[in-house]
């Protein structure tokens, strides 16, 4: 890399990446850069952390065409696991949520539950949605950031869980603004995915529930 | 003397007395766990089994302790979540014990029971913790009011999907000491489904196509059953740590608790152990008495809500198979 690139700071040590602040010929970046895990085989963790970088960028380039907002890819380094993206300005939706009134959070739920829908209905899967995810910027666009563990499906289920799991992060993060932010999210949701086919739409919010109670023992009588 | 609780677990295979004292100091701890001859776990033949011997495991815990049944102060028993017809047993020899000693009774959740003893046992006070057994695979935190479920396995359940596996080999029940065995005796890696949604997991994708290394034509050629038992346990680990990492990431807690029977797994003890030191967190296994289904997780956790809230009313009492440990709250723990 040369001096029209590089990385001013980490900004943020996650679970599974490090997040640089840089330039990029006069552009502000994130290098989002996947590190080695130790904990597993060399071989596996070589194969999911190129698999979810070249995921990630597809995702975030393929996901752009239908007017959410997501960040621009500028480069990809597969040998190091690497993505180069626009940094985008603006607060962590998880780190401003409390300070919403409720007009603010049904207003930004239900746009978040819009963009969802159109993502699924153009079959693409998050596959992480949470208010870490969200970047609400100054002029209140809302950027979804994260697509490491996207999918493209236009199965049902896929579609559910991604809601599932939307709706269990508003549960154990959010408690208190849990049944505000999740009912305007899904109001948005279906607003958008019963214009293309009103019965999907009903069958994967029925199915939210269904996931629920699976993966006990409830049904299954031939499992230890 | 000091007040003594008898607590049952009684929501699948195991059916166990612990009998303790208020403080958490153990008398006695007896279990007796339905091992299927084949196949999996029928409700029915479980159910038979414990019916067949509930007083006796009962009757043994209390000589064991050396107590009268007489001075026994409160009953605590598994209400949820669990196999129905097994859930009842429980239920009814706590009824049947609460009724004829009129001392209170009080209805536990399993899961709540796995982290509350683990915070005893290991002296440990607010844990994120990965609890993983036959029936469940679930990563949980404290969080407003209430044991948060951060991650779980959209299907299979480790353990069950473990000992599925060993079956199809061939193996004996209980298969996942046996898969652990063969796992040490091989470093080839063959590659599997790695399946993480958010902080879940699926793990059926894995299973079947792991079952399937063990009837292709390369089987005992290019690799053997250590090959594919490693293959199987590397990438089923690597994907409860990731989510477990992720999940003590996002909560920022400095404790990590591994429990549930699969816990006396040597190598996911390593692998959970690894991220605790990457993010400073303190590691604790819970002891592996303790860390299967037992009569004393549920004695313990009975106490503390007895101690916050008092007992329940029979009507109560009506078990709650399908009850998540995210739907009930927590009074004896404060926010912190
Ligand atoms: N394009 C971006 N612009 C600004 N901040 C970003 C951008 N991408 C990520 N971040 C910040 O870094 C954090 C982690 O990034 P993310 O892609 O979600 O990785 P992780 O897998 O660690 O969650 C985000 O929560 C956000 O605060
Ligand atoms: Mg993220």
């Amino acid at each position: 890399m040369n001096s029209d690139i590089y990385r001013e700071k980490l900004i943020h040590k996650g679970a599974e990446a490090n997040l640089y602040y840089g330039q990029w010929f006069n552009k502000k970046v994130i290098f989002k850069r996947r590190v080695p895990k130790r904990y597993r085989l060399e071989e596996l963790d070589k194969r999911i952390r190129t698999e979810r970088t070249l995921n990630e960028a597809r995702a975030l380039i393929r996901a752009k065409n239908y007017g959410v907002n997501i960040p621009q890819v500028y480069e990809i380094d597969v040998q190091n696991s690497t993505i180069v993206m626009k940094y985008i300005e603006g607060e962590k939706l998880k780190k401003i949520l409390r300070t919403l009134d409720n007009n603010k959070k049904e207003e930004y739920f239900k746009k978040i539950g819009r963009d969802i829908a159109i993502l699924h209905k153009n079959g693409h899967i998050h596959g992480d949605i949470t208010t870490s995810n969200l970047i609400i910027t100054q002029n209140e666009d809302i950027f979804i950031i994260d697509f490491g563990l996207h999918e493209n499906s236009d199965k049902i289920e896929d579609k559910s869980v991604d809601l599932h799991l939307f709706k269990r992060v508003l549960i154990s993060s959010h408690g208190k603004d849990y049944e505000v932010c999740f009912n305007a999210f899904i109001q948005g949701y279906i607003s958008e995915c019963e214009k293309e086919n009103k019965n999907e739409c009903n069958l994967i919010i029925k199915n939210i529930n269904a996931i629920e109670t699976r993966g006990r023992y409830v049904k299954s009588e031939d499992r230890l | 003397m000091k007040k003594l609780c008898l607590g049952i677990e009684s929501t699948a295979h195991t059916f166990s007395v612990g009998i303790l004292d208020f403080d958490g100091e153990v008398y006695s701890l007896i279990n007796d766990i339905f091992m299927p001859e084949e196949g999996g776990l029928h409700p029915a033949l479980v159910r038979e089994q414990h019916l067949n011997n509930f007083m006796k495991i009962v009757n043994r815990a209390l000589s064991v302790a050396k107590i009268s049944v007489k001075n026994i102060n409160l009953i605590a028993f598994s209400q949820s979540p669990g196999l129905g017809p097994v859930l009842k047993i429980g239920a009814w020899v706590a009824r049947m014990l609460s009724q004829v000693l009129v001392i209170p009774i009080v209805g536990v959740n399993h899961c709540i029971a796995h982290i509350e003893i683990g915070r005893l046992k290991c002296s440990i006070e607010d844990p994120l913790t990965l609890y993983v057994s036959g029936g469940n695979t679930i990563v949980s935190a404290f969080e407003s009011e209430r044991y948060q479920i951060f991650g779980e396995t959209l299907d299979l359940p480790i353990g069950n999907m473990i000992d599925s596996f060993a079956r199809d080999a061939g193996l004996q029940h209980p298969g996942g000491p046996k898969i652990e065995k063969l796992a040490l005796e091989s470093k080839k890696y063959i590659p599997l489904p790695y399946l993480v949604k958010g902080m879940d997991l699926s793990f059926s994708g894995l299973y079947t196509s792991a079952k399937k290394l063990l009837v292709s034509t390369d089987f005992n050629k290019k690799y053997n059953l250590n090959d594919t038992a490693y293959s199987l346990q590397e990438t089923a680990f690597a994907m409860l740590t990731e989510v477990t990492e992720r999940a003590l990431a996002h909560t920022e807690k400095k404790e990590v608790l591994l429990t549930g029977g699969v816990a006396a797994n040597k190598r996911l003890q390593q692998m959970v152990e690894y991220i605790s030191k990457e993010h400073n967190a303190r590691f604790e296994v819970v002891p592996l008495k303790y860390a299967g289904d037992n009569g004393v997780m549920i004695g313990w956790t009975g106490i503390l809500r007895y101690k916050a809230e008092g007992g329940h009313e029979i009507a109560e009492t009506i078990i709650k198979p399908k009850e998540r440990m995210d739907q009930i709250t927590v009074p004896w723990r404060s926010e912190n």
